[in-house]
């Protein structure tokens, strides 16, 4: 056997690049098909998708992390703009999302069009299950290559959400407040502070960025403080605006943003070490019930559907686009100093260790 | 000498009987299979039909031990804690002349008809230790530290027994209700005082119907999960439900072992339901017979003030305080006991009402919520009758089925509902069909126990009269049986209605982006918005049950008695 490939003179190497070659020629073919599809301008943005077919599917279905409130407000904006073509969604964590999504697709219901995960690590296990389908946006070109899925054209990083800490300023001076990452571990600050559940895709890129900065010891230390665990963003600054909590370690700028605007005696603080940040992705799955719409959601979501993710007080993420109007608050993303994961696939490896850290530090 | 139940079995009672016992063993044995091979799957934990079986899950269970025992403790006090309040306030409001009874029996009702989550959220915004109001009170009036603290077991248990241990009130006062009180009469006659009567007479006949509500609300205090989430997570006590609300909300989904935490959950009830049918085995409790009774309430004298007392702070604790802490909250951007006058707005009603989405579930829940009541009625008393009634073979296993649905908790429940109708070949997922199913599924303890302890007080003998007079099983039924089971049926089908329109845990998995309810929707806004706003939605969830109810119950009543009158 290996007489007769070396006839034809086959190296091992030759192999497995000719292995490649063929497992990646269908997403090839299907780039080549997508590129070829005619570029039309459509409101203030460019779409490869066929718009009288995307009409007449006239739905497109948007399974999203995002809550209730925010996913109507998006789905509305869309169908404000494409009244012929309904737009629905369909929330739920991450997690259970991920899980449904799945189970749909084994049971070979194929009802969802776009998916939005909360965190990168969730999108690579999707791509890695085959579960996008190869969409080459005319609209890649507003985002640098790093915030798109490698290839382009499975995902691209549909907003960004960073964090820093947070105190009230009722039960905290300004003097005595953390003014660095390390300040957390001071002992005072014990049965004092909160941060979210292991569900949270923030929490899982900021273990990992202080993890990277300050080793292992730093959550070590951290666990110490017997930390409260929460939810959603909006739980961590309702508590922190009461005073249930003096400090937040994880505090997200948009919920800050949020109870700012209510009168909320908190502030923020930003560490001179950086801001860990993480992104949504958003994609189109593979055999999407509507697939003309779900390349024109795509496209309007790189464009348009930006500044609803800006702007739009259930949202609040600052925009990856190539020079984003500034934030609400006058802010832009690039007035911090961000930090992201330089390694994505040695980030996205390190979730279960993290989860399974991170739960036994919040007594699970 | 009684004649047996049945002789015969008419074909009708078989094929209608039977069918219908079928067809509920199927809604509810389906998902199971689903729930139980998830439970045993080994490997990718996404990946479906699972790769491998074996007990890794169950193996892993010792390292929750903690949550386990939380759990239970949690469960046992909330348990106790409803059944005396239950009991107690069913007795004073249905057996004794209480001032402004119909007043109070109205308002002991309506902690049952709001969602969990607002008791659990009035609670948390009076006795959380720094911001509650009655603690800034207290500091205000030169207290120091917290006068009360809610976050934690205690709290939870006191929340959970006000708010969802109210179905114990409903359960038992529709028991009593069918009592005949001569028999309480006849213990004062021969020199029982009022508290013995209560204890060695009406305690004993009311046995059924109280330890049906028992099982009941045992395992719904086992499945509660909104008061843990709000009240535990900031002391970081958890329960078997918020555990496994974060293992299946994580990524990568741990749903094998969140399912094998539920299913273990099988073992606890059982063994509850096993112990009832020993105790209720061989005894009877017949109070409604041959001859006519009209409830009377025993005159109890000036101690009426005292009862109603009791009843008044009952409903000042589960209904007036946590109301009011709502509304004051719902008009404030941020909700301080003491707040500026700037603070006020009604914002939070404004967002309320301009989501679209919102206006949509409202209308779907009620939808849900009527049909769920009126088929889980229909369904849930056939079953009723069949187990406590009929000879039909394996109505016995009959009554274990139709309370595996209560048994796990319902989060874990919906998953393999979801699984389940996922590869049904009829295309019902994702529709309001698939919702309806699934809240009579899950409600069909419900419906059962409730009915259940209600029959049981029926003589039999009443049936077998109308059997000898040649009257067939339907129009035997129609007649006799369901006239006298009137208050047990309108008590079923009110909590069955309230409990679909406050659904949480099956919704969230299984609505579609066309058959919202309104339940996750304000859950939500819990999440992602505010206290504030969430009580504000969760009071117009209120008020809107309310104002359906109070059209719904009077419509139903006429209809049943038309239907009995006419028949």
């Amino acid at each position: 056997m290996t007489k007769g490939i070396s006839r034809f003179n086959l190296s091992r190497r030759g192999i497995l690049q000719a292995g490649a070659a063929t497992l990646a020629l269908p997403a090839i073919l299907r780039s080549t098909a997508a590129q070829a599809a005619p570029v039309t301008k459509v409101l203030d943005f460019e779409t490869s998708a066929d718009i009288a077919k995307a009409e007449a599917e006239g739905e497109v279905l948007f399974y999203t992390h995002d809550s209730d409130p925010a996913g109507a407000a998006l789905m509305e904006a869309f169908t404000k703009d494409f009244p012929k073509i309904k737009g629905s969604y369909l929330r739920a964590q991450t997690g259970a999302l991920f899980s449904k999504l799945l189970a749909e697709r084994s049971a070979g219901r194929y009802v969802c069009d776009v998916v939005q995960f909360s965190d990168i690590a969730t999108a690579l296990d999707l791509q890695k299950r085959g579960g996008y389908e190869l969409y080459d946006s005319p609209e890649k070109v507003k985002y640098d290559a790093r915030f798109l899925s490698t290839p382009p054209g499975y995902f691209f990083q549909a907003g960004v959400t960073f964090c820093g800490i947070a105190y009230n300023t009722d039960r905290v001076s300004e003097a005595e407040a953390p003014k660095t990452w390390k300040d957390l571990l001071d002992p005072k600050w014990r049965n004092a502070m909160s941060c979210k559940q292991a569900t949270s895709g923030t929490q899982f890129v900021q273990w990992y960025e202080l993890k990277r900065l300050y080793g292992d010891e730093f959550w070590k230390e951290f666990a110490k403080q017997r930390p409260r665990g929460f939810d959603s963003r909006a739980q961590l600054f309702d508590r922190l605006a009461k005073g249930d909590d003096k400090i937040c370690a994880m505090a997200e700028w948009a919920g800050y943003e949020l109870v700012r605007a209510r009168g909320a005696k908190v502030k923020f603080v930003a560490p001179p070490d950086g801001l860990p940040a993480t992104v949504t992705a958003a994609g189109i799955v593979s055999k999407p019930a509507h697939p003309e719409a779900a390349k024109l959601f795509i496209d309007w979501l790189m464009t348009r559907g930006q500044v609803i993710y800006q702007e739009n007080k259930f949202f609040l993420y600052p925009s990856l686009s190539k020079n984003p109007p500034p934030m609400p608050g006058g802010m832009k993303l690039s007035d911090f100093k961000v930090l992201y994961p330089q390694d994505v696939a040695a980030f996205a490896a390190s979730h279960a260790t993290f989860v399974k850290e991170w739960n036994g530090m919040m007594g699970l | 000498m009684p004649v047996p139940a049945v002789k015969a079995r008419p074909p009708m009672q078989l094929v209608i009987g039977g069918g219908v016992a079928l067809v509920a063993a199927i809604f509810v044995l389906y998902p199971i299979f689903y729930l139980l091979q998830a439970a045993f799957a080994v490997g990718d934990p996404n990946v479906r039909p699972p790769e491998a079986y074996g007990l890794d899950n169950f193996a892993r269970l010792p390292d929750y031990w903690e949550i386990m025992l939380n759990t239970l403790s949690v469960a046992f006090a909330a348990t106790l804690m409803a059944l005396v309040f239950g009991f107690l306030t069913a007795w004073i409001l249905t057996r004794t002349n209480v001032p402004f009874r119909k007043t109070l029996e109205q308002m002991m009702a309506v902690p049952y008809y709001v969602t969990p989550l607002l008791g659990a959220l009035a609670w948390s915004l009076l006795g959380a230790p720094e911001s509650g109001f009655i603690n800034q009170v207290w500091r205000a009036m030169g207290g120091t530290g917290a006068l009360i603290d809610v976050t934690g077991a205690v709290g939870i248990a006191w929340v959970m027994a006000l708010f969802e241990g109210s179905v114990a009130f409903v359960m038992i006062s529709a028991v009593m209700r069918s009592m005949d009180p001569s028999l309480e009469e006849a213990s004062q006659v021969i020199g029982a005082g009022r508290f013995r009567t209560m204890m060695k007479v009406t305690l004993p006949l009311v046995a059924p119907g109280v330890l049906g509500a028992a099982i009941y609300v045992f395992a719904e205090m086992l499945g509660s999960f909104t008061a843990a989430l709000v009240l535990g997570t900031p002391s970081r006590f958890y329960v078997i439900t918020t555990a496994i609300y974060q293992l299946v909300s994580q990524y990568p989904p741990r749903m094998p072992l969140a399912a094998a935490m539920g299913v273990s959950l099988f073992a606890v009830m059982f063994i509850m339901l096993f112990l009832y049918r020993r105790v209720v085995a061989g005894r009877s409790y017949v109070t409604v017979g041959g001859k006519a009774f009209r409830p009377r309430a025993m005159d109890v004298g000036a101690f009426r003030w005292v009862l109603f007392g009791i009843c008044f702070l009952y409903v000042f604790l589960s209904v007036i305080l946590p109301f009011a802490t709502l509304i004051y909250a719902s008009v404030q951007r941020l909700a301080v006991a003491f707040p500026a006058a700037d603070n006020f707005t009604l914002e939070h009603y404004r967002t309320a009402f301009s989501l679209n989405a919102i206006r949509s579930a409202m209308g779907n829940s009620l939808v849900l919520g009527f049909f769920t009541a009126t088929l889980g009625v229909a369904v849930t008393g056939l079953i009723a009758w069949l187990i406590q009634r009929s000879r039909l073979p394996g109505r016995g296993v009959l009554e274990y089925i139709v309370m595996f649905p209560q048994a796990v908790p319902r989060l874990v429940f919906a998953f393999g509902m979801m699984w389940a109708w996922l590869v049904f070949p009829i295309p019902i997922y994702g529709t309001i069909w698939l919702l309806l199913i699934a809240y009579v599924t899950v409600f069909l303890p419900l419906g059962v126990r409730t009915i259940t302890g209600v029959l049981v007080q029926l003589d039999k003998s009443l049936e077998e009269c109308g059997e000898m007079c040649g009257a067939s099983w339907g129009y035997r039924l129609r007649t006799i049986t369901m006239p006298l089971l009137r208050p047990g049926l309108l008590a079923a089908w009110l909590l069955i209605f309230i409990a679909s329109v406050r659904e949480l845990g099956a919704s969230i998995l299984l609505m579609g982006p066309n058959s919202k309810v309104i339940t996750p929707a304000i859950v939500e806004a819990f999440f992602s918005s505010s206290s504030e706003l969430t009580a504000a939605m969760a009071l117009i969830q209120t008020v809107v049950i309310g104002l359906a109810i109070l059209v719904l119950v009077p419509l139903i009543k006429r209809a049943s008695q038309h239907g009995s009158s006419s028949a």
